[in-house]
């Protein structure tokens, strides 16, 4: 990322810091493509990256299973906090536009914790099962980014290690393998509140195959399994 | 959902302010706020109300609905109805409560209205306890909740959610038992579905 | 087992139930019950191997419910035993998030060897990925805990710490009792190690 020479006088770093969106929307053009096939140049701005996260983050923190990556997202909201804060450097620690950017990152970068430890939580209550289902999907569908892949192998192998050092390895033999029975999986039925962000017609919301028409805004609590087709298209959310 | 983060989310809210200062806009990633301009409203963020506020920047101008006859009329509103209305503002506890104890002074009859909203969430709550003792002794396993605001539906958090995926592993048991005791297994998957299923409307209109 | 009134079992139980019960943040890791659970789980399964073949033999089929019965006790004391080292590695990790990469030397000898490289192993791939996030740009994970309200808070020093250099180059002398307006994000660690007291 380009940085400004000689940026002293805290005008300049404001007129830097109103830029950001240009910045970044150089970078994230590419990066992501909104449902698809619509004009890909469509350039996306911080604002949306943001609200993107924050969509990301709530989902995450009502939904039982560990939900796909965001790992791009991330990447640019994270250069886009490094970047405002290079900008900010030269400002007075007490100006005014210093505090209130400050204010700002500091909920972002809590986002983005909150965020990334939540995925951390699920990736090791459930680690064998999200490492082997992973294996089954297209890379472009893998729930884990590389980053978190890594970390939950680690985290497995980790695990095995301590529970043979300290007692399956004295279990007589035939005890100590089972490894399949001590795989975890979320609870898919486990009942979540949603919003519409759409109207989605006909959601089965019980096994009698009982159906609903959510209307946009709309409310409801429901075994997760039943929606989750809805969160991935964003055309619902968790609250 | 913690409570904290609750009202995190509800500080995004915005709400209007009228500073005592003047400065060019800021752009922040959340969108843009001002031009500030002394004596003159302009809606910001709750977070950044709360912080100017603090700094004794600004007064904080109360929303619309933070009035009392507004509030009698809602209070009435909800009493009379059987089901949820529809409320304000989607945060309104943590507008209320952020902005009465930031800037009291800012409110007029403040106490007043800390007492009415304290009521009408206290309506609501017990509509909803019953709403959830019928739900789940009607045996739902999905249920509409419209009007509901964000604290509301997590102050039952610890109990809803929770009681029906007991109320639906014990009915999976039992289907499977049923079916083939010696297909019991200690797995927690939640594949199987053996749950009955009856739609509430109680908690919409 | 010829323990007098003790039933299969119940050693691995008791495991688990002195581990829920301390409130320490980790009880010393109790070798001798450990021990003990692997020894009932040895016996149990060479009585049953023993008899199982005399079963394949003979056809008794009044061995059956023995042989279950065994079985399951062998089972609920497996699960006893992993569910007590799961919830300890539950605490172990916990601590990597509270105070950091070194386990506080009070709390070192409560662990055992297996364990204090697991918390090591932890500790480092834990800090491998928040390096790794964004490409590589990183994000310390164990910071920003709680949403926040205030860039400064008030805090009020517990004991003497000495000298703190903040971000911005500016030092402050934490002394026992003296009370400062600070950057949330640089003494939040200070404050859970309870250097620092939260004052409202």
């Amino acid at each position: 990322m380009s940085t400004r020479e000689s940026m002293s006088d805290s005008e300049n770093v404001e007129q830097a810091l109103n830029e950001h969106d240009m910045i970044t929307e150089a970078v994230l053009a590419d990066a992501y493509e909104e449902d698809g096939d619509d004009e890909d140049a469509e350039p996306i701005t911080a604002q949306k990256v943001l609200e993107i996260l924050e969509t990301a983050w709530t989902n995450e923190m009502c939904a039982p299973e560990l939900l796909q990556h965001q790992s791009d997202m991330l990447e640019l909201m994270m250069s886009q906090v490094a970047h405002m804060e290079e900008q900010m450097k030269d400002l007075d620690k007490n100006d005014f536009r210093f505090v209130v950017h400050q204010m700002e990152l500091e909920r972002i970068r809590y986002i983005m914790a909150s965020y990334l430890r939540c995925r951390l939580q699920k990736i090791e209550a459930f680690t064998q099962h999200i490492i082997n289902q992973d294996a089954t999907y297209d890379v472009a569908d893998k729930r884990l980014s590389p980053e978190e892949s890594k970390y939950a192998q680690e985290f497995a192998t980790n695990v095995d290690e301590y529970f043979n050092k300290v007692a399956t390895r004295y279990m007589p033999n035939q005890q100590r393998g089972e490894a399949e029975q001590r795989v975890v999986a979320p609870n898919l039925m486990s009942h979540v509140f949603l919003k519409a962000n759409v109207a989605v017609s006909g959601v089965i919301v019980g096994v009698d195959d009982e159906e609903v028409d959510l209307t946009p805004g709309s409310q409801h609590i429901i075994p997760y399994q039943l929606v989750s087709d809805l969160i991935q298209r964003n055309q619902a959310k968790l609250i | 959902m913690d409570p904290s983060i609750i009202e995190f989310i509800g500080e995004k809210s915005m709400i209007s302010i009228i500073p005592n200062f003047s400065n060019e806009p800021l752009h922040l990633i959340y969108g843009s706020v001002g031009p500030f301009r002394a004596g003159f409203p302009v809606f910001v963020p709750l977070w950044l109300a709360a912080h100017l506020r603090k700094q004794q920047k600004c007064r904080i101008v109360p929303p619309e609905w933070m009035e009392l006859e507004t509030l009698e009329e809602i209070k009435e509103e909800e009493k009379r109805s059987k089901f949820f209305t529809k409320m304000p503002c989607e945060h309104y506890m943590v507008v209320a409560q952020l902005v009465m104890s930031t800037a009291p002074d800012d409110v007029p009859r403040c106490e007043e209205l800390r007492t009415i909203i304290k009521d009408i969430f206290d309506i609501r709550e017990s509509k909803l306890r019953t709403s959830i003792d019928a739900f789940i002794k009607g045996e739902g396993t999905y249920a509409k909740l419209d009007n509901l605001t964000l604290l509301e539906m997590h102050s039952v958090r610890p109990i809803l959610p929770y009681s029906l995926d007991h109320i639906a592993r014990y009915q999976r048991v039992a289907t499977a038992s049923q079916r083939d005791t010696s297909m019991l297994s200690l797995n927690t998957t939640g594949g199987a579905s053996g749950t009955g299923s009856m739609s509430n409307s109680l908690f919409s209109q | 087992m010829s323990r007098s009134n003790k039933m299969f079992g119940d050693i691995a139980f008791d495991l688990l139930k002195d581990l829920q019960r301390s409130s320490q943040t980790i009880p010393g890791f109790d070798d001798d019950g450990v021990r003990q659970v692997l020894e009932e789980i040895k016996a149990i399964f060479e009585e049953n191997v023993a008899q199982a073949s005399n079963y394949n033999s003979s056809g008794d089929r009044s061995l059956w419910p023995l042989l279950n019965y065994r079985h399951a006790a062998l089972q609920r004391n497996k699960r006893c035993l992993l569910a007590y080292l799961y919830e300890r590695m539950q605490r172990i990790k916990a601590m990597r998030w509270e105070f950091g990469p070194i386990i506080p030397s009070d709390i070192k000898p409560a662990l055992c060897e297996p364990e204090v490289q697991f918390f090591n192993n932890y500790s480092k791939s834990l800090a491998a990925y928040m390096r790794s996030v964004g490409d590589g740009q990183g994000i310390d994970l164990t910071g920003n805990l709680r949403p926040p309200k205030s860039l400064y808070i008030e805090v009020r020093c517990v004991e003497n710490y000495g000298k703190f250099e903040l971000d911005d180059g500016e030092v402050v002398h934490l002394r026992k009792n003296s009370q400062h307006y600070l950057p949330r994000a640089q003494v939040e660690p200070l404050v859970r190690q309870g250097i620092l007291q939260h004052i409202a």
